[in-house]
């Protein structure tokens, strides 16, 4: 009971999504329980970096302040397969160690399939801005401040009249 | 059979007994409870009380664990279920697991199953039209399968008793092809279904847009009160359970009128494995079922007997229901028990964009959906290559223009943009099938299942008459939307398998003549009075409308008569 407890206390929140934090955060392992990927500390702030490179923090959150790189590694973990675990991790190799000049360019030809980039560089480059994008517009905070879900609308207008064209 | 020893038989006995709580099941334990009789409910899966076993009906996308997705480990684990455009985080509890209750697929049957109290009516997208004579006339005018023994004159009241009660909504449109009910006010079409229904309307003759006609309480009168239900408020979450018993499940609304009328007993957990035919008597005396969690066998013992388990699921029971009178299944002396099952063609759709009605756009969600094309094509007489029809669907809607090429603030600006896109529209085919002998379901020579009983192969394919009616939809549906000026027309013929449409019927289909069908007009076997056989497994032919709809006024219907029969001292 106390321990579960204590997990609870620590849970963290990817975009709005509970994760639960890995049990025993061996030096230099990934701070949520994954079950199939393995990813180091340093990866994991790497991700954490192009995330924020994606969405950046403006006078709203951003990338980092909803942990969306957790996010991304969630869905990836448990929601694709093995050939796309392959492909993620293959693609990071060479967005690891870049210093933070280095690593922006390299975001920004990823962005524009850049002649010369690998497949494996695009395609994981498209995976994470996929996921970061649908993690951002999903989150509890953009869902609850920025773009509102309703949970009740209790109505239907087929003619609601666009304010300005 | 073992605890007849301890409890007795008269514990066990009951006026009435229901197999199966969905959609249909549920309207034969209301109107057996109403009419006085002691009614036991048998259902193979676990109890949904209404909105207390919701779990998710309150829940925000942001908390799923998966925003909705299924893992990719229940996606490799259940192939078959995945492919169900409603099996997602929200609603997947109610949707039978692949691997917890196999099949064989003799060729590929996408075989979608809800095994809980309420069955698929928790799960269904409620639409719901009446079938007509042109219906019920088809396979005589057509000459397939045989004809039906009822027509819609036999069912005109009947649908109006079950849509006062269940709720409908819908217009009086005034078409041949599709009776008019006694409706709720419907939900209107939004700028663009209209546009397209008008412009339809001008150009072609007999060809109509209509809105859905839904199982919502658009706005609900005294007897939806009664049952403990409110309006529906729109939220198009019915998936999951809904808390206002905005639509009609049988949870919300047959089930626990039923209850009040303190004539129900209701066991979950409890399979049916066969039906009882006593040699003596000449009719079936009972049910034997097995407990899930004990595997313990029961007996349960009635004078009527109502099947109820969804098509598939009732063809079992009957065809695992031998006697040294019936060997080949119960009132299975015809040998046509498993056959003629057919289903619904939805393997075709279309999309396009509309640059028109850019002032307009849709405020709110529409629980109907959009709007619903009835059948035009072989309506009156034969004028194409293929037999029968089919119906679509039709919906328009706007979607805000999201640029995602961008990248920092330049992209977050652009998720965040209200500015709206082009007008999306789509539709799907609703085709109907032609029951054939080739297409068929069996008992497995020596697989069974958890509990014993035999598993059922599946033998059901398209043909070339589902080809042929196919490319039409594709090519007038194209026509129609070119019409209308719709652009980027994107044609799919997606080629799934039969069985995601989730309207398989048939296999103990009714008839005049006990050497060719199985159930007589009034849904009962030919050759065993007293069972009555109500859900899709009794249809004949599969028309175009969607089904559910028929089946409780065939319940409904049966009831009424299998009370009278009894009361008479036929059954
Ligand atoms: C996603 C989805 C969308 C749909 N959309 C529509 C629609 O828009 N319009 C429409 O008309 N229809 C629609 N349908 C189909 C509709 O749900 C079915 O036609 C309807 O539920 C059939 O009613 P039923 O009583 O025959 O079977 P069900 O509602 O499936 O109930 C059968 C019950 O019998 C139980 N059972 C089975 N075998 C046994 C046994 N051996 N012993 C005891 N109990 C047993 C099952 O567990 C189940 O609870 C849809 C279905 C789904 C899943
Ligand atoms: S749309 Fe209506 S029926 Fe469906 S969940 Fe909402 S309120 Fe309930």
């Amino acid at each position: 009971m106390n321990r579960r407890f204590a997990i609870k206390q620590v849970l963290i929140f990817a975009g709005g999504m509970a994760l639960l934090p890995s049990c025993f955060r061996e030096g230099g392992k990934v701070s949520i329980q994954l079950k199939n990927l393995d990813i180091s500390a340093a990866q994991e702030s790497q991700l954490a970096e192009i995330a924020e490179l994606i969405i950046p923090k403006t006078d709203t959150s951003g990338a980092k302040d909803l942990n969306l790189h957790l996010y991304v590694l969630k869905m990836l973990d448990d929601c694709f397969g093995p050939e796309r675990h392959q492909q993620f991790m293959g693609g990071l190799k060479n967005f690891e160690g870049l210093d933070s000049k280095s690593l922006a360019q390299l975001v920004t030809d990823a962005n524009t399939a850049k002649a010369g980039l690998s497949e494996e560089t695009i395609e994981f480059f498209k995976f994470m801005k996929w996921k970061t994008i649908d993690g951002y517009l999903n989150s509890k905070y953009v869902m609850s401040n920025l773009v509102i879900w309703e949970l009740v609308p209790g109505r239907y207008n087929g003619f609601f009249r666009v304010k300005s064209a | 059979m073992s605890n007849l020893n301890i409890d007795s038989i008269k514990e066990h006995t009951y006026d009435a007994i229901v197999i199966g709580s969905g959609i249909s099941g549920g309207w034969a334990a209301k109107e057996f409870t109403e009419k006085g009789l002691k009614t036991l409910v048998l259902e193979r899966g676990k109890d949904v009380k209404h909105i207390i076993d919701y779990p998710t009906t309150n829940k925000y996308p942001y908390e799923f664990e998966h925003r909705g997705e299924p893992t990719f480990a229940i996606r490799e684990a259940n192939p078959v279920v995945s492919k169900c455009y409603a099996f997602r985080e929200d609603a997947m509890d109610f949707f039978v697991k692949d691997q917890e209750h196999p099949y064989v697929q003799e060729k590929p049957f996408d075989w979608i199953r809800g095994y809980q109290v309420g069955g698929k009516s928790l799960l269904w997208a409620r639409q719901t039209q009446r079938w007509s004579d042109l219906d019920f006339e088809g396979p005589l005018r057509d000459d397939f399968a045989v004809d039906w023994p009822i027509r819609y004159k036999d069912l005109d009241s009947w649908y109006t008793y079950v849509e006062q009660f269940a709720g409908i909504s819908g217009n009086k449109d005034g078409l041949a092809s599709l009776p008019d009910g006694d409706f709720l006010p419907a939900f209107p079409l939004n700028a663009v279904e209209d546009y397209f229904r008008n412009t339809m309307r001008d150009k072609y003759i007999g060809r109509h847009v209509i809105s859905a006609r839904c199982a919502h309480l658009s706005q609900p009168k005294q007897i939806h009160f009664d049952q403990g239900r409110a309006k529906c408020q729109n939220r198009t979450l019915c998936q999951r359970g809904c808390p206002f018993g905005g639509y009609f499940s049988s949870n919300s609304s047959t089930l626990p009128w039923a209850e009040k009328t303190g004539n129900l007993t209701l066991r979950p957990f409890s399979v049916v494995e066969s039906i009882i035919y006593d040699e003596k008597l000449g009719k079936a005396s009972g049910v034997r079922v097995i407990d899930t969690n004990t595997k313990e066998v029961r007996e349960y013992f009635a004078k009527v007997i109502f099947v109820n388990a969804a098509a598939i699921n009732t063809n079992l029971i009957l065809l695992n229901s031998t006697s040294s009178r019936f060997p080949n299944g119960l009132g299975n002396d015809s040998g046509s028990l498993g056959k003629y099952v057919a289903f619904h063609n939805y393997s075709a759709r279309i999309g396009a964009e509309y640059d028109g009605l850019k002032e307009f756009t849709t405020d709110g969600r529409n629980p109907a959906g959009g709007g619903y094309i009835p059948r035009f094509r072989n309506l009156l007489k034969q004028e194409t290559n293929f037999k029968r029809g089919y119906a679509a669907g039709f919906s328009a809607y706007r979607n805000t223009e999201r640029d995602t090429s961008g990248l920092g603030t330049a992209l977050k600006a652009q998720l965040l943009s209200k500015n709206l896109g082009p007008w999306q529209v789509g539709s799907h085919m609703m085709g109907e099938t032609i029951p054939k002998e080739s297409n068929y379901v069996k008992l497995h020579a020596d697989k069974k299942d958890a509990w014993g009983v035999p598993l059922l192969k599946i033998s059901v394919d398209y043909d070339d008459n589902d080809a042929k009616m196919k490319k039409d939809y594709l090519e007038q549906l194209t026509e129609m939307f070119t019409e209308a000026g719709f652009k980027n027309i994107q044609v799919n013929d997606g080629g799934q398998a039969p069985g995601l449409d989730i309207h398989e019927m048939g296999g103990a289909r009714m008839g005049h003549d006990p050497k060719t069908s199985v159930l007589n007009k009034w849904n009962q076997l030919h050759d065993c009075k007293n069972v009555f056989v109500t859900d899709g497994a009794c249809m004949t032919s599969t028309s175009t409308q969607n089904p559910s709809l028929t089946y409780m006024a065939l319940t409904a219907r049966a009831v009424d008569y299998a009370v009278l029969s009894m009361k008479k001292g036929d059954l």
